[in-house]
């Protein structure tokens, strides 16, 4: 199982309604793709699909993108908009996880003090990413005792989308005046508190580490929004994308850490390599209508994904320890315990990854309609776009 | 690292490319060449593997508790039998020595340590290696022969007590495979890596002994170790091995792994003084009197592990082949980018110093030739250009056969000077000559149908005739679209490759091409070697050395600047690329017998031909041996030598391209395209070459006595129908 803690990125892009026209399907598949590797990976835990796709940074570049197209409407408007579609369905997550970890005797931590639930609060509105026990249950559990990790790790992505939300409206105007230095400062910030030159303890460091890493990627989908791609020979842009991600790899290879290539445990090589890796896929954004070709025929399923995004990020990772009691369940069946046991060893990843998918399509069901009523739209059980 | 002498000629690119048997062709194109590739990858591999620089595992454990490890065998004799659930130990009788001989056979010592043994006429046990036995097969069956006997000690050597039962499997199992392969037989005895003594045996490395055991092996460890791979003097390691009161003793000492001359030193003495003391030295199945170790592998298992070794004979020598061959293309490479720097230097001092004259101002009129082929979109600026030329000259636009009017446009443009002549298609050198019978001045240039002129070009262009020994001239030809990606790469090439190389080629008097783009003859030395040909698929590179032969001289004119449309897609790039490559290829074959002739021709062929073959067919078909190591080296190391090597041939390759854009005064920023163009674009170009050998080597003879008879390279029947299909329009598609 691998670290819930050092999760991959989300959508949490809110979909305008699928399927209207005006709607890039290049980059619905992008954050498809960029979805479906984040599950894969909390999985399997391979390190190297961080660097075949940067899900996080293509997601943040993304959602950038479509932050600078809201943003031709009035800013005050826009934030409260993207934060309320954004809050709801964080909340029933909330509603669900939360009391599961008191009921599993979590306690307050002393030290803490008062402080300790203001950080609760971070449950409600997320400027911090939420506190969970290290440990929760037993191991003999359903559950593993790890699963508040698990669970709770990837919220840390919701914080850093609410503080790029906020920010965004300065970002976009510095943007628009300085354009490179607004591109490469987070660049230049990470450098400076993602490589332990200067070390911002608790979550406020946390916070401005991951604003930091993924700033430029955010940065990036303003000026793809703006149609800047264009304006600069596209040998030039590729050129030195590939010069940045160059310099991620080597950095990386110098700062290996005990999960071997894992970008998201090296910031500066996750930065330089995100934000190569999203200037490619944007130089080459073909904008499409609709999927060409034969990926016309996931069509179906990138719109679904797209429009329940937040949905299937808040909840995969519990879903995934979930697959574990469920798969344990064909020990019971006598011919595979007595016949497969290795098999069913051997290919246990592989069966959660058969599992993972129903069980998200269960809560898509379940709780993915907040999402709508989120977006003050009608609610809808399985919106992959069909009429 | 080879620019090709670049050309700017893609006026041809649409015929070819809409050619129905190309596309035959392609799966083809791809196969052999990755074939090739992916064979020397696995040889690589295979060495790799042999020399422990793959699947390697070099963790050893500390010893641990041993509660779990049966009674009996920590006090046992040094031959453990767990082939069965109980496992028993065996020991040495009194007066018996078995010498062992651990992690060989080694090259250098080995074959000394089996003279000492014979010389005493004792006999041992050798536990190979797995990788050691299959790189040196001769020395096991020597053992074999000379009657010792072979024990198993892994593939590689690593801590069994780390690995899981599959890999201990799969240890045992290639190390038979080796033995198999050089003798021709299996064993049942094994001893682990790192083991010492039955009694340190411990909880870690009993299962593995369990485990040993229940796959049908003896494990045999030792009673007395010479630890003689600390090398602590000869006298020591006699005094460890001797057993005491003339008990029976398994000896363990190594015949590989370092420096082994105290082992051997020691043979000299253990031998003779345990020999006086009534030992005899013999395998270890004679000392315990029970039935050979050994049995003959036949039928299938034998062929394979014959197959193995012969793999890895193989593999060693290719890698040695390989190592020589980079050397030559690295030592090549380098001198050529130096002799291009020099001599270019040279060239441009020469040609740019104020008082530099070809002669006589030249201002005569000249004519211009355009052969078109379906120009449609490009043939208006074309000739547009060519009007607003500063140098008296006529016109004339060939049309090969367009179906899309392209002749009728250019009549409609109603220019002075234009003239149009039609002709049924028939290929461009046709065109060529024809337009040659049209032209009524002795200069001919010679364009194609989508490049644009500047106003100054053919008056620069022209210049050089002003010395009646110039030939021909070759032109400035500029990529225009380089704000692509693959445009960019091209643009690099073509500053490179007309700014460094032609100017090189200038100099050594050995210029292997004209551009299409932009050349100019004249007409008498045309006329004297029989105006353009059809022989082969570079029609410019068979003529230009045809001049060379005849005796012109063929210079380049830097300020004739011609702007030119490069390939867009890989598609269309390979199309060029390969007729390119092919077409001089044939052409070099085609003049191959100046190399025997006397006058002008005779030197073209000692100098220049072998130096257009060294550097453009003989150089990059090496360069990707370069690829090769720098793919072996960044996964088996050394890492960050071969990044740094690398890193030096792009430093070296920046340089010249640095000067070539100078000299040119192109803007440096396309230089940043250059560490990609050495990762995507240079191994493109390698496979296209690759392509044009193995065509010229397999069917290539053949299709060339074929291209003769027809006379034209393109077939005229049924042409145009299925030129109609693929269209000139190049398709915008990102780099692949």
């Amino acid at each position: 199982m691998s670290a819930a803690t050092v999760p991959a990125g989300t959508p949490v892009a809110p979909p305008a309604a699928a399927g209207k026209p005006g709607r890039d399907r290049y980059l619905d598949l992008l954050r498809t793709i960029a979805l479906v590797r984040v599950v894969i990976y909390h999985i399997f835990g391979w390190a190297w699909l961080t660097i075949l796709f940067p899900s996080m940074g293509v997601m943040f570049a993304l959602a950038g993108s479509l932050m600078a197209r809201s943003l031709s409407r009035p800013a005050l408007g826009v934030v409260r908009g993207r934060i309320r579609r954004l809050l709801p369905p964080m909340w029933v997550f909330s509603l669900v996880v939360v009391p599961m970890m008191f009921a599993l005797s979590w306690q307050p931590v002393k030290q803490d003090g008062l402080w300790w639930f203001v950080k609760l609060a971070w449950y409600v509105f997320p400027v911090g990413a939420p506190p969970f026990p290290w440990s929760s249950g037993d191991q003999a559990g359903l559950l593993e005792d790890t699963w508040a990790v698990q669970a709770a790790g990837p919220l840390w992505y919701i914080r850093a989308y609410l503080w790029f939300v906020i920010a965004s409206p300065l970002l976009l105007r510095a943007f628009r005046r300085l354009p490179w230095a607004t591109l490469l400062a987070p660049l230049g910030l990470t450098a400076v508190i993602g490589t332990g030159l200067v070390t911002i303890p608790g979550e406020t460091g946390n916070a401005l580490s991951d604003f930091a890493v993924f700033g430029s990627c955010w940065v990036l989908g303003f000026a793809h929004h703006d149609g800047l791609f264009k304006d600069v020979p596209r040998y030039l842009t590729i050129s030195l994308a590939s010069i940045v991600m160059g310099f991620g790899l080597w950095w990386a290879s110098g700062h290996l850490t005990a999960d071997g290539w894992d970008l998201n445990d090296i910031p500066l090589a996750q930065a330089t390599w995100s934000l190569g890796f999203c200037v490619i896929l944007l130089q080459y954004a073909p904008s499409w209508q609709e999927l060409p070709g034969r990926l016309a025929r996931f069509d179906r399923l990138v719109t679904l994904a797209n429009n329940r995004a937040v949905t299937i990020y808040l909840w995969h990772n519990l879903l995934i320890l979930a697959t574990i009691p469920l798969i344990d369940l064909l020990w019971k069946i006598p011919y595979v315990d007595a016949h497969l046991g290795s098999t069913v060893e051997a290919g246990y990843t592989l069966l959660m990854t058969l599992v993972i998918w129903p069980l998200l399509a269960l809560m898509i069901v379940a709780v993915g309609w907040v999402e709508d009523v989120a977006a003050k739209r009608r609610p809808r059980l399985w919106p992959d776009g069909r009429r | 690292m080879n620019s090709p002498a670049t050309r700017g000629r893609n006026g041809r690119k649409k015929r070819k490319a809409s050619r129905g048997r190309s596309r035959l062709r392609l799966p083809m194109r791809y196969l052999l060449p990755s074939t090739l590739l992916v064979a020397l990858l696995a040889m690589l591999m295979l060495r790799g593997y042999v020399h422990s620089e793959i699947l390697a595992d070099h963790r050893v454990r500390d010893a641990d508790h041993s509660d779990q490890v049966p009674k009996d065998v920590l006090a046992g004799g040094p031959v453990i039998d767990a082939r069965s659930g109980d496992a028993k130990t065996l020991r040495i009788p009194d007066r018996r020595i078995v010498l062992t001989f651990d992690d060989g056979p080694d090259p250098v010592w080995t074959p000394k340590v089996l003279d000492k043994l014979k010389e005493y006429d004792a006999h041992g046990v050798f536990f190979v290696t797995g990788n050691m036995a299959a790189r040196h097969p001769d020395l096991v069956r020597r053992m074999v022969e000379e009657g010792h006997e072979l024990g198993l000690h892994t593939f590689n050597h690593p801590d069994l007590s780390y690995q899981s039962t599959g890999r201990i499997d799969w240890e045992l199992s290639q190390n038979q495979l080796a033995l198999a392969g050089a003798a021709g037989i299996r064993t049942s005895i094994f001893r682990p890596p790192y083991s010492s003594f039955s009694d340190a045996m411990d909880n870690k490395s009993w299962p593995v002994t369990e485990y040993i055991g229940s796959r049908g092996y003896l494990t045999v460890v030792n009673d007395t170790d010479s630890e003689d791979w600390k090398r602590p003097g000869v006298r020591a390691i006699v005094e460890r091995a001797t057993p005491k009161n003339g008990k029976g003793a398994i000896i363990l000492m190594h015949d590989s792994g370092g420096d082994r001359s105290q082992t051997v030193a020691a043979l000299d003495t253990l031998l003779p003084d345990l020999k006086e003391r009534g030992y005899t030295f013999t395998r270890l199945t004679t000392a315990l009197d029970s039935p050979s170790a050994h049995t003959p592998v036949t039928g299938f298992a034998l062929w394979k592990g014959k197959a193995f070794v012969s793999a890895v004979a193989v593999s060693e020598r290719i890698t040695g082949v390989l190592v020589v061959g980079l050397a030559v293309i690295g030592a090549l490479v380098l001198a050529r980018f130096g002799l291009m720097l020099l001599l270019s230097f040279l060239h441009a001092r020469k040609v740019r110093r104020r008082n530099f004259s070809w002669g006589e101002p030249l201002s005569r009129p000249v004519s211009v030739l355009v052969p078109a082929y379906n120009e449609r979109e490009c043939i208006e600026a074309t000739v547009r250009s060519l009007a607003a030329s500063e140098h008296p000259i006529e016109i004339i636009v060939i049309d090969d056969g367009s179906t899309d009017g392209t002749a009728d446009l250019v009549e409609a443009m109603r220019l002075p000077r234009v003239r149009v002549v039609r002709q049924q298609n028939a290929g461009k050198p046709a065109a060529l000559n024809n337009g040659i019978r049209h032209a009524r001045y002795d200069i001919v240039v010679m364009m194609d149908g989508d490049t644009v002129f500047e106003p100054a070009t053919v008056r620069e262009l022209v210049q050089p005739f002003a010395d009646p020994r110039v030939g021909a001239v070759a032109g400035n030809a500029k990529v225009g679209n380089r704000d692509s990606l693959i445009g960019a790469w091209q643009h690099i090439e073509y500053v490179m490759g007309f700014n460094l190389d032609r100017r090189m080629y200038d100099v050594l008097g050995c210029m292997p091409t004209i551009p299409g783009a932009v050349g100019a003859f004249r007409r008498e030395a045309l006329e004297r070697v029989g105006g353009m040909s059809e022989d082969t698929l570079a029609e410019d590179t068979d003529i230009t050395m045809a001049l060379h032969r005849d005796g012109w001289r063929v210079v380049y004119a830097e300020n004739a600047r011609a702007w030119t449309e490069a390939p867009e897609s890989v598609q269309q790039l390979w199309s060029q690329r390969y007729r390119w490559s092919y077409g001089t290829m044939q052409a070099i074959w085609k003049h191959r017998r100046a190399v025997i002739e006397r006058g002008p021709s005779g030197r073209f062929g000692r100098v220049g031909l072998p130096f257009v073959s060294l550097f453009m067919v003989v150089a990059p078909l090496l360069a990707p041996l370069i690829d090769v190591f720098l793919l072996y080296g960044l996964v088996f190391g050394p890492t960050g030598k071969t990044v740094a090597a690398w890193f030096g041939v792009l430093v070296v390759q920046a340089v010249c391209a640095a000067y070539a854009f100078r000299l040119d005064r192109e803007r440096m920023t396309h230089l940043l395209s250059l560490p990609l163009q050495q990762i995507l674009y240079r191994q493109l170009m390698y496979v296209v070459l690759l392509q044009s050998w193995i065509t010229a080597l397999t069917g290539g003879r053949l299709r060339w006595q074929k291209l003769r008879r027809t006379g034209a390279v393109e077939a005229p029947g049924g042409v145009s129908a299925q030129r109609r299909g693929t269209g000139s329009v190049p398709e915008r598609r990102p780099v692949g």
